[in-house]
């Protein structure tokens, strides 16, 4: 009976907290009023039985304790403004084209709210995931994740953040800051920055709905659909990555029989269907990152990737988005057409920029580089360096055993 | 709802201007004046004298007079040069008023704290 529950808190929690939202125009009532509904769930589902709309019945069961609530508080003086929830010209669509999540998810990933903020509120508000939780997903302390959430809730209400989708011109300019917190979910849940294990399963279920969400309500945004393909596909070649200990295993080592085929046709169709959207100049950085995964995805083996592609990729990604990170996975991948030595001395280049310093992935590449040319001693101090600026314990044990390989050699 | 848009620029003493430059700052103060007006919109603001002609009282100590002090109450290198305070609908309407304003090196939007409410 709590399996019931449970999937009716993983189907139903964004609808019905986006429903109750726009009554009590205040996001902790409507919380509160949620979580009471959830309880009730709990209480009464054993012994009447599961609703046949289980949502249905959370949204009444929420709307009547937020009426409740809002009657006895009513000579209560408000201390925060009230949400802006904007009256619609016109009633929505009856064929339910604007989803109550959307709103939810919009106003979540408002970018007038910090990125940080806005994955807190994305993983508590949309995804009702409980502030414990998420305050350890983040490793950060309880109260001080729950301050961050009060912070932001306040700020979207006292700064008029207004509980809407934004129009379709607008588009280009808020979708920016959903796509960062999906992404940013995806990327700690396949290599946590911090911590003792490289994978964080319940981040990357949480990102997978959300972009699955997210490309049910807007099929046709090519960023978007970018953004699901890298989910798949880092889905496909998630169980690659890790040896059986929880090691990692470097695209090059990796067993791509190990890969999920499947995963993997539907990953490279979306992001076909991303870059049909849009054209390679204009492509947007998700589309891009997707064509670059499906490159390696389709790749038979390491060695037969089309690197060529992957560079031209990475070049049209600098454009659109420069980033020092971006252009050092460009140089790695420029090794296999350029040769080591080459793109050893673009590394060196690099390294003398500020943006780098401090990232284990620059010593990590350099260490490769300088292991293909046989300049092993260098090679396995560049690994240790790496290892010493890496958080995560996995990746440090990989980097560490690299260089002792190299020594033993 | 009411916002303060607070215009940051490198401290300019307008007195001291080339008149060619002053005209062409004013004409686009004037630009936006015309375009709130176009959107009817309630709206007030000042320009401020350079942060060198500020005076700023700092708590001297308990018990002790307020101590006036010559300059700005912080030292940055840009300073809070002038002011409009807009009616918008909500922080997006602000946002979009905010950006036909004229700005030198950034303007904050702030809500303003309605006693009424």
């Amino acid at each position: 009976m709590t399996d019931a529950v449970a999937e009716a808190h993983r189907r139903g929690w964004a609808r019905v907290l986006a429903t109750v939202v726009r009554i009590t125009r205040d996001l902790d009532a409507a919380e509160d009023a949620v979580q009471d509904a959830f309880t009730a769930a709990v209480e009464r589902w054993p012994a009447q039985g599961v609703p046949d709309d289980t949502t249905a019945w959370l949204t009444t069961v929420a709307r009547n304790r937020a009426l409740d609530a809002m009657r006895r508080e009513r000579t209560l003086a408000r201390k925060l403004p009230l949400l802006m929830v904007p009256t619609p010209a016109e009633p929505d669509e009856p064929d339910g084209l604007t989803d109550e999540r959307l709103r939810l998810i919009f106003t979540c990933c408002h970018p007038a709210l910090a990125l940080p903020s806005r994955v807190a509120l994305t993983l508590r508000l949309v995804c009702g995931v409980p502030t414990p939780d998420v305050a350890r997903l983040f490793l950060v302390s309880q109260p001080t994740m729950a301050a961050r959430l009060t912070r932001a809730k306040k700020k979207i209400q006292a700064a008029g953040i207004p509980y809407r989708v934004p129009a379709a011109h607008e588009l280009p300019d808020r979708l920016p800051a959903v796509l960062a917190v999906v992404s940013l979910l995806l990327t700690e849940g396949h290599t946590a920055s911090r911590g003792e294990s490289l994978r964080q399963p319940e981040l990357i279920r949480t990102a997978t709905e959300l972009a699955e969400v997210l490309a049910e309500l807007m099929p046709d945004e090519a960023e978007v659909l970018g953004l699901l393909a890298t989910v798949r596909l880092a889905a496909a070649r998630g169980a690659g990555r890790l040896d059986d200990d929880g090691g990692l295993v470097l695209l090059s080592s990796q067993d791509r029989a190990s890969w999920d085929r499947g995963l993997i046709a539907d990953g490279c169709e979306l992001a076909a269907r991303a870059m049909r959207r849009t054209t390679p100049e204009r492509a947007g950085p998700y589309a891009l990152h997707a064509a670059i995964a499906a490159v390696h995805s389709e790749a038979p083996a390491y060695e037969a990737t089309d690197w060529a592609q992957i560079v031209t990729l990475y070049g049209l990604l600098l454009r659109v988005a420069p980033s020092p990170v971006t252009e050092l996975a460009r140089v790695a991948a420029w090794s296999h057409v350029a040769g080591p030595a080459a793109a050893l001395a673009e590394v060196t280049a690099l390294a003398a920029r500020p943006p780098l310093a401090g990232y284990h992935g620059l010593p990590a590449v350099r260490a490769d580089l300088l292991r293909r040319l046989g300049r092993n001693a260098e090679a396995a101090a560049s690994y240790r360096e790496a290892a010493a600026l890496t958080a995560n314990a996995v990746e440090r044990a990989f980097l560490l055993t690299q260089a002792t390989q190299l020594v033993a050699e | 709802m009411k916002y303060m848009l607070m215009l940051f620029e490198p401290d300019t003493d307008w007195d001291t201007v080339p008149e060619a430059e002053r005209t062409a700052a004013l004409a686009e103060h004037e630009a936006f004046i015309a375009y709130l007006r176009g959107r009817g919109i309630e709206f007030s603001g000042e320009a401020l004298r350079p942060s060198a002609t500020a005076t700023t009282l700092r708590p001297a100590g308990p018990g002790e007079d307020l101590l006036v002090t010559d300059g700005p109450y912080v030292e940055l290198k840009e300073n809070l040069a002038g002011y409009y305070v807009v009616e918008a609908a909500d922080l997006d309407d602000a946002v979009e008023i905010a950006r036909h304003c004229p700005t030198g090196t950034g303007t904050e939007i702030r809500p303003l704290w309605d006693a009424g409410t």
